[in-house]
């Protein structure tokens, strides 16, 4: 009889657990770039114990995973960007629920309907657009709406080697690098450099590369008050100002005071080698050039290792470009379970997005730019100024980044001495400009 | 299936004389359904892209939905893009930076290898393993070689206190970089061909001109070359036609750089499609490519029926 009482009861709590779904975890597929690092963090559930931005990205999912038994979450690491492969993806109506979308390219998924407003979901979970620092908010906002929850903000730095720079007498007396004030004053001090140093000023990714060329493009005209896009239909850079910025990386890359032939692999080699003064690279690799400055032997520990943002070079207002990223979400039906499994994602990652932060990203929560933690991060005092200075293209403007791949090839040909600057400029503005006609 | 469609009234007759019912190539409705198969695939997977891709280039339509009819007007804007006009230049040239290498290396290394010893077996396999990896290696194993200050060639080149050329990011040299790694990767083919076609030269000629007393080059000049003259043709066009194709070897090595000078066609279509979304656009530049090819096959046809006629 107890045998048959407790076979009814196991019988009963099975057919239970099958008809009630809450009991299997509900699964959500999540997409995003920022590399594969399964060997080193693959298992590891501690943010804290992470480097750099593959290292926390995949350590905290896996906390996430832990921390919820009732959600499944399934990461598909795509190349960066991976905006082709989501492109089909939305196209063939197979896209991931979650997905790594740059705030600049929000608008050109958000204009087809593809993506999910996420204001009242952030809402339910407690994340309030306040929260996030006016530069996250503005990114993460189309037509009104929040379209991805931003985790930070980001833009190009100056990665100083300081043991060339003092070898090259460009260090002040605090101990702080010297940088220059203006056009000619940078191809002076990258000849000092060069004679003292026998190495050349930057080390920049000029090879398979167009993000590089037009970001600095982007911060040199902001610099010069150039508003190129105050139609965002239109374009305007066969102007006076962009001439300058492109003849003055021309000089760098005519008298030498830059690497060359560098794929984005080979700068950062060459940068940790020591063999130049300043990687322009972003803020994702701050955390790990400061964990290289710790390491007995390297390049970097000889003198140590220092970041700024991009100097003033010219008169108007002080800025730079900047662009940050979020997570955003498809637009499909849905059952009430995953939408929730969704807002807890997205809370999870508002929640922690100090630790996200650890990777030299700006933070997107005004409480955690603020807090102490993030200001006694190393290096955050000389970085933290890009939260002020860092300007997004107007968010109107669509298809940013195929506009950076024109941009950059025409802006490579004229530093190379494949088309003069003029032509350049010319080709450069009439391709964008055909592009945006017929979007 | 045409033929015996043709065949099928004398077949009639024929049959028809002895038992009437069983006449198999009457034209009966259910003989489709042994077509039907591969008509499904043939229309669903050919036909409606074909048409659908002819459709989209005559209209603005991007990914996400299809707009208005425009006419000629992408043909009119591809007409006036100096990008794919570069791109055109960029696969002719690299068609005939490779296509001629590879039949002469193909040839070459085939007139080498033809003989019966283990060695020959050995590099044969050696010279054709290349040919089965995948364009993601090829390319991994040449950016490996090329790339600047820690590759191969700048080891090398170091040794001797010199700089290596630029093969991925030269203008000059770039093209001639990704066209090193395609006639490494695909030499197999043309080699292979080659020793086939020379394994079936009759061996009573050699001995014949052994006998007359003719050296190795007018044994070269006046048999073997005359005798696979057809497997020349046909290799040159499958080459042709082949690296017409280009694509993963650019994208992976060069992304099209620099300054465009390596995109072929297919990597523009790829990059207006699917990278700018003008999906109309990269549809009329389909069609572009598809008449490019369509000669080829054509220049295909007419030679080897041609070679026929003579035959």
């Amino acid at each position: 009889m107890k045998l048959k009482k407790m076979l009814f009861a196991a019988v009963s709590a099975g057919a239970m657990m099958l008809a009630n779904p809450s009991f299997a975890a509900t699964e959500l597929s999540v997409q995003r770039f920022f590399g594969a690092c399964d060997a080193d963090f693959g298992t590891n559930t501690d943010p804290t114990k992470a480097v750099g931005e593959c290292g926390i990205i995949t350590s905290l999912i896996n906390k996430f995973n832990a921390d919820n038994p009732d959600v499944h979450v399934n990461v598909t690491t795509v190349e960066w960007p991976g905006y082709d492969q989501l492109t089909a993806q939305f196209a063939s109506g197979d896209a991931p629920d979650i997905v790594t979308i740059h705030e600049s390219v929000l608008s050109d998924y958000q204009s087809k309907g593809l993506l999910m407003p996420l204001d009242d979901l952030l809402k339910s979970v407690g994340v309030t657009p306040d929260a996030f620092t006016d530069a996250a908010r503005n990114g993460a906002t189309k037509d009104s709406k929040i379209y991805g929850l931003p985790i930070d903000s980001w833009t190009m730095l100056y990665h100083v080697n300081m043991d060339l720079f003092k070898q090259a007498g460009l260090v002040s007396a605090d101990g702080t690098p010297i940088f220059p004030k203006s056009p000619e004053e940078l191809l002076a001090q990258a000849e000092q450099f060069k004679q003292k140093t026998g190495k050349p000023y930057f080390v920049q990714n000029l090879t398979n590369e167009t993000a590089l060329y037009t970001r600095n493009l982007y911060t040199y005209l902001f610099q010069q008050d150039s508003d190129f896009f105050a139609d965002p239909k239109h374009v305007k850079l066969n102007t006076p100002e962009a001439k300058k910025v492109v003849e003055m990386y021309k000089a760098i890359f005519e008298k030498g005071y830059t690497t060359k032939d560098l794929d984005y692999g080979g700068s950062i080699n060459a940068f940790l080698a020591g063999e130049g003064g300043v990687h322009l690279n972003g803020t994702w690799v701050v955390g790990d050039y400061n964990a290289q400055s710790e390491t007995k032997g390297t390049a970097l520990n000889k003198g140590g290792y220092a970041v700024y943002p991009y100097p003033q070079l010219f008169g108007g207002t002080h800025a730079q470009y900047a662009d940050g990223h979020t997570w955003a979400v498809s637009q499909k039906d849905r059952t009430p379970e995953q939408i929730a499994a969704i807002g807890k994602f997205l809370k999870f990652f508002a929640d922690n997005d100090f630790e996200w932060s650890r990777t030299g990203h700006l933070p997107a929560y005004k409480a955690v730019i603020t807090s102490d933690a993030f200001k006694a991060l190393p290096h955050r005092n000389t970085i933290s100024a890009v939260a002020d200075l860092g300007k997004p293209l107007p968010s109107a403007v669509q298809r940013q980044f195929a506009i950076q791949d024109i941009i950059g090839e025409e802006m490579s040909a004229a530093i190379s001495g494949q088309k003069d600057v003029d032509t350049a400029l010319a080709d450069m503005e009439s391709r964008v400009n055909e592009l945006l006609a017929n979007i | 299936m045409v033929d015996r469609l043709a065949m099928s009234p004398t077949a009639t007759l024929a049959v028809g004389a002895r038992t009437p019912t069983a006449d198999i190539y009457a034209p009966q409705w259910r003989n489709f359904i042994f077509v039907a198969p591969f008509l499904f695939f043939f229309t669903t997977l050919l036909l409606f892209p074909l048409l659908w891709g002819m459709w989209l280039s005559f209209h603005k339509a991007d990914t996400f939905s299809s707009g208005n009819f425009v006419g000629f007007g992408n043909y009119v804007r591809l007409y006036h893009d100096k990008v794919f006009l570069q791109s055109i230049w960029n696969t002719f040239y690299f068609v005939l930076l490779t296509v001629p290498t590879l039949a002469l290396i193909g040839l070459f290394l085939a007139l080498c290898l033809n003989r019966r010893t283990r060695t020959a077996a050995v590099l044969r396999t050696l010279f054709f393993s290349s040919s089965v990896l995948s364009v993601t290696i090829v390319t991994l194993i040449w950016r490996i070689v090329f790339i600047p200050n820690v590759g191969l060639l700048s080891t090398i080149y170091g040794w001797f206190g010199a700089t290596a050329p630029a093969f991925i990011s030269d203008p000059n040299l770039a093209m001639v970089g990704i066209a090193i790694a395609t006639i490494w990767w695909c030499i197999g083919l043309p080699m292979m061909l080659f020793l086939s076609a020379l394994q079936q030269i009759p061996q009573d000629i050699y001995e014949a001109a052994a006998l007359d007393n003719a050296n190795r080059w007018q044994t070269l000049r006046s048999i073997t070359l005359p005798s696979i003259k057809r497997t020349f043709i046909l290799v040159i066009i499958i080459q042709i036609v082949l690296q017409f194709q280009l694509f993963g070897q650019a994208w992976l090595m060069t992304r099209g750089g620099p300054n465009n000078l390596t995109k072929p066609i297919v990597l523009y279509i790829y990059d207006t499609a699917f990278r700018r979304w003008d999906l109309g656009l990269g549809a009329a530049a389909s069609e572009i490519l598809f008449i490019l090819i369509l000669i080829a096959a054509m220049a295909q046809y007419l030679v080897t029926r041609s070679r026929g006629d003579q035959a």
